[in-house]
């Protein structure tokens, strides 16, 4: 399995987008996710294009109030959480 | 205010190759020739999206029975639904799979009997099992999403770490392990089905032991039986708040047992709008909120986790809908379950269960619609 760092996180298959700008939700198989701001930031830019240095980066200068070493962890945290699900592959 | 519902369950056809004597079709079931048009289903959807619904379970009797199906998979993402197949896979050639995933299909949900083929179709009344170990490297290589679904109960949860390892082999995403739920045919076949409490506990240490060493390869998720759970589920996430099922003739019900409840009239998608039922009518307003509920139900702090548990349980076992679901251990009337559970104790006790070679008289197999 690629390190999360070198990786270019995307949804898993059967893992989309339904719905347009607030209600904009995850769907997958037998489930939904509504999510909150920075998560869907996050999985917004998991495209299979976006590295994951580059998400980190632009999350972090998009709360530059926030600390970017922070940031980097729960994005770590969040990523493996959903892989874990198998929503999002790296 | 009223949410919208997040899924519509399509229960195209309830024509089947298979049998299965665990069925969740109602005991009536519907004539093919009162089954909605193509026609009237892409308007049910269209409906559906508009309402709100985000998943449309494409499910039967077996779906592939309907000649249309690629067109009404076509239809569903056409109007943005997540488009899931929950199927035997029999009738599924490779040329209809492209075709289905070509259509837009998101999702394919592949049912077990068992691991062993005798068993397997023993249980399905159909010789199923090896079209099916046919088709799940073709659903893999296709690219679609791909969930094994492995049914379980007391004829074949005992060796459920083989149908662990067979679901692995398929390479899913997703395994789905569903201990039986008691309606339909299954609540026929009841004492034949049931697990035991040792069978039970069991089961779900192996399921745990699975998800640790799948973790990140195959998501599992398991149905536990509620007969032995402490609380009730939340039976479809509350009636009338989750989901909603359309019938092969177009009635609208809450849920896939619902229509055997007395005194309530469900209607049907030709004489009214989706958004009609969902929101007016008295059929899906019946168990809605709390308003409803009996003691200990009313005062109870889980009342809004799982809603007083099922309604078609309250009624098929205590013969009042409004009663407390008796699969909650606070119910008045749980000593009903517990009778049910130490009789299938005894039976499995003695060893009247059958060995192979099994008959088929041993249960009552669900019969084709007419």
């Amino acid at each position: 399995m690629p390190h999360l760092d070198f990786s270019r996180p995307r949804l898993a298959a059967g893992c989309r987008w339904a719905g347009e700008g607030e209600n904009r939700t995850l769907v997958f198989p037998e489930g939904v996710l509504r999510l909150q701001q920075t998560a869907r930031a996050i999985l917004e830019r998991c495209d299979g294009e976006h590295t994951f240095e580059q998400i980190v980066q632009e999350l972090q200068s998009a709360y530059s109030a926030s600390d970017p070493a922070k940031i980097r962890q729960d994005a770590i945290a969040f990523l493996k959480r959903l892989r874990q699900k198998r929503l999002v592959d790296f | 205010m009223l949410d919208a519902p997040l899924a519509l369950i399509a229960e195209i056809t309830h024509r089947c190759p298979l049998h299965c004597v665990y069925c969740s079709n109602p005991l009536q079931m519907t004539s093919p020739v009162s089954e909605l048009s193509t026609r009237e289903w892409e308007g049910v959807f269209e409906q559906s999206a508009s309402v709100g619904v985000l998943h449309v379970h494409l499910s039967g009797g077996e779906p592939l029975a309907r000649e249309d199906l690629v067109q009404l998979v076509s239809s569903a993402n056409g109007c943005g639904l997540y488009a899931n197949l929950i199927t035997s896979g029999v009738g599924l050639s490779e040329q209809r799979l492209d075709a289905l995933v070509e259509a837009g299909l998101d999702h394919i949900q592949l049912s077990f009997q068992d691991s062993r083929e005798a068993g397997a179709n023993w249980i399905a009344g159909a010789r199923a099992h090896a079209l099916k170990l046919e088709v799940a490297p073709k659903i893999r290589r296709s690219g679609v999403a791909f969930t094994v679904n492995m049914v379980v109960h007391r004829q074949n949860v005992d060796h459920l770490d083989e149908m662990i390892a067979l679901a692995e082999s398929l390479q899913p995403e997703r395994l789905e392990i569903a201990h039986v739920q008691y309606y339909g045919w299954a609540l026929k076949n009841v004492e034949a089905l049931l697990p035991t409490r040792t069978q039970v506990l069991e089961s779900l240490e192996k399921i745990s032991a699975a998800q640790k060493r799948l973790a990140g390869k195959i998501r599992i998720d398991a149905v536990v039986p509620d007969y032995y759970a402490r609380f009730p589920k939340a039976c479809m996430g509350g009636w009338g708040r989750r989901q909603l099922l359309i019938d092969p003739c177009g009635k609208a019900l809450p849920c896939h047992a619902a229509s055997l409840i007395p005194g309530l009239q469900f209607e049907n998608v030709r004489e009214r709008s989706l958004e009609w039922i969902w929101r007016e009518s008295d059929s899906f307003q019946k168990f809605r909120g709390e308003n409803w509920m009996p003691e200990p139900c009313r005062s109870c702090d889980r009342r809004m986790e799982d809603f007083g548990g099922c309604r078609c349980q309250a009624f098929m076992i205590t013969g009042d809908a409004t009663a407390t679901d008796p699969v909650c251990s606070l119910a008045p009337a749980h000593g009903l379950i517990e009778e049910q559970l130490s009789r299938v104790d005894s039976i499995a006790a003695t060893a009247s269960d059958p060995r192979p070679p099994r008959s088929e008289q041993f249960w009552i197999y669900r019969p084709q619609p007419r």
